[in-house]
């Protein structure tokens, strides 16, 4: 239960991220030439929007560590697996559970450095340049991003050790391909 | 030494199949906590400002851009315009899939998307006219593989942010900075439609000789109707490009702005999906731009290691003191990065590759923007060539066909490509004339 609003959170945490950073970016453009309209510059004057830059620069990079996580889970991060896939399959099961806790190992230790590095930012009132956020809550998404991927590991590693499943993505899927004689004859038209 | 055993390490790592990334990640913590005074704390801060770039963030929204075209209808009507364009031709159908293939390549930016979303259309369509399987497979398989030269491309951003902070000098000893986004986009436009034509070219002469079926002329009317439903989607490489290239938006803004106008095609004009698919268009593209952005990071911690250790430089005297010429140099860089594309993808190779090869190249008088479509191209190639190319994969499961069978199948158009590779590798010019033309250079 608790585990699949985790799972929701993230998903729409990360969808939410994108679609926003997005609109800014749209919206600051559109507002910089906007300006240049006399009709629309009284409107626009009075918006200051030279932060969108910063804003989306940290939406994304707090899209990228929750959306890393993410990936673990729907198995997008590959690595070079045409040794493993040849061993056999007592040894390869073993090799790609060491993979697994490497990852879970790189992330626990980064997540740790990242944590001791916003803790230490706390007690500064450093702040980001344009948006002046204090600074720890930027970076806040190191430690928060790098657990959960962590977390993430060695879940994916626990499903593996009981079913010997690991999770796949096909990077050949794409919405409203019919396989069909009716779609060919539609294209040979 | 170190360098040796920074490289055995990272090769170790990845050889266990752990993702690239951590393998990456890994190799520079072993390294610096073991072999150096460097603090690792360092480490933490760089994992956040590796990617504090705005120029990086052009990737997120071209994904986004290209997930939103990437559908079956959008394929559907490239397919159609292609058809009436160059039907009638000899090589018909597999002539069209060649020309659908540089347009819906144009617009999705993913290899394997580009032969899936063409090929399962076409394929069928081609073996009911009468082509045999084998020479629809080679051709979708092949030309899937232009979408990752033809701007915009996600590929060639990637070389423009790895090999931005490197410092290289040229010949003469000056500093020289490297290609910028807008400047890749534009020299890809020449070897891309060059690459197009040189694969229509030897799709036309097999079936000319083997006397393949031909469809029937359209008419003009038709072309014109087929003209004017993908021309929305083709706006979209015209947006990126003309805004670059007028001033009116920088890459980043241009990629956000061909996102949103994507959702717009996509959704009110096309009608290919409605609003309720968008947040899982939009979970999909963050999914695979969180990759890629977690492999820039990690990516940048190990050529904060390398730069460390001073290995660009060691490299860049050695290659220049042994007397390897620019010919040879460009000739190993080829064999390495094919031979690198069997085993890992390209966001990966041009991550960890570009920053080493990029002050050695400039040294030996190479220009940044020529060595990235090099680079591009063996990207390219590497996405369809034996033993374990991506879109081999792909298409041996829409066409039913064993990859040693399709192995076969493709090497007409995969010698082809590389032809066009020794041509891209050996005439700088190709890249380079349109970029100096419009004055970009």
């Amino acid at each position: 239960m608790f585990l699949r609003i985790l799972d929701r959170l993230e998903e729409i945490l990360i969808a939410t991220l994108l679609a926003g950073a997005t609109l800014i970016i749209f919206v600051a453009v559109v507002h910089r030439y906007g300006s240049g309209i006399p009709l629309l510059y009284p409107l626009f004057i009075r918006l200051h929007i030279s932060w969108a830059q910063e804003l989306c620069i940290y939406m994304f990079v707090w899209m990228a560590k929750f959306g890393a996580a993410y990936g673990v889970r729907t198995g997008i991060h590959v690595g070079v697996d045409v040794l493993v896939n040849a061993l056999r399959p007592a040894i390869r099961s073993k090799v790609i559970l060491f993979g697994l806790f490497c990852g879970a190992l790189f992330t626990a230790i980064v997540g740790t450095m990242g944590a001791k590095f916003v803790i230490d930012l706390m007690d500064t009132d450093q702040t980001s340049p344009d948006l002046e956020l204090p600074s720890w809550i930027v970076y806040a998404c190191i430690p928060l991003g790098s657990y959960l991927m962590c977390f993430r590991f060695l879940q994916v590693a626990w499903h593996f050790w009981r079913s010997g499943e690991l999770p796949h993505h096909d990077p050949g899927q794409v919405e409203g391909v019919i396989e069909s004689p009716a779609a060919a004859k539609g294209a040979s038209r | 030494m170190n360098a040796l055993i920074i490289f055995a390490l990272l090769i170790a790592l990845m050889l266990t199949g752990m993702p690239i990334s951590i393998a990456l990640g890994l190799t520079v913590l072993t390294f610096l906590f073991f072999m150096t005074q460097v603090p690792i704390e360092a480490v933490a801060l760089k994992l956040f400002t590796g990617i504090d770039n705005f120029e990086i963030m052009a990737i997120p929204f071209f994904i986004l851009a290209g997930n939103f075209l990437t559908h079956g209808g959008v394929a559907r009507r490239m397919i159609r315009f292609a058809t009436t364009l160059v039907g009638h031709w000899y090589g018909g159908l597999g002539l069209a899939s060649v020309v659908a293939c540089a347009l819906f390549a144009a617009l999705s930016g993913s290899s394997p998307a580009t032969v899936v979303a063409i090929g399962a259309i076409m394929l069928p369509a081609m073996v009911k006219a009468g082509f045999p399987n084998r020479f629809g497979a080679g051709v979708v398989a092949t030309s899937g593989a232009l979408g990752i030269l033809i701007p915009p491309s996600i590929v060639m951003v990637i070389y423009a942010v790895a090999t931005g902070g490197s410092i290289a000098l040229d010949p003469a000893g000056r500093r020289v900075l490297s290609a910028s986004v807008g400047q890749l986009f534009m020299a890809g436009v020449i070897p891309g439609l060059m690459l197009a034509a040189m694969l229509g070219a030897t799709t036309f002469y097999r079936a000319w000789k083997n006397d393949y079926p031909r469809m029937p002329r359209a008419s003009w009317f038709e072309c014109w109707r087929a003209f004017r439903e993908s021309i929305w989607g083709l706006l979209l490489v015209v947006i990126v490009l003309g805004g670059i290239y007028a001033g009116v938006f920088t890459p980043t803004e241009a990629a956000a702005m061909s996102a949103v106008y994507a959702f717009f095609i996509a959704v009110f004009v096309y009608r290919d999906m409605s609003l309720r698919d968008v947040p899982r268009v939009l979970l999909a593209s963050a999914n695979m731009s969180a990759m890629i952005l977690y492999i820039i990071t990690n990516a940048v911690l190990f050529s904060f290691l390398m730069t460390h250790e001073q290995i660009p430089q060691l490299m860049t005297s050695w290659i220049v003191n042994s007397g390897v010429g620019m010919i040879g140099f460009l000739l190993f860089v080829n064999v390495l990065l094919l031979a690198a594309g069997n085993v890992m993808e390209p966001t990966s190779i041009v991550l960890i590759t570009a920053p080493l090869l990029f002050p050695i190249a400039v040294k030996l008088g190479v220009h940044p923007v020529h060595l990235g479509i090099l680079m591009t191209v063996n990207m390219e190639i590497g996405m369809c060539h034996p033993p374990v190319g991506l879109n081999l994969y792909v298409a041996s499961g829409i066409a039913k066909m064993g990859i040693t069978e399709l192995t076969v199948a493709v090497w007409p158009w995969l010698v082809t490509m590389l032809v066009f590779l020794g041509i891209v590798t050996y005439v700088p010019e190709l890249s380079l004339w349109l970029p100096r033309l419009l004055g970009m250079l």
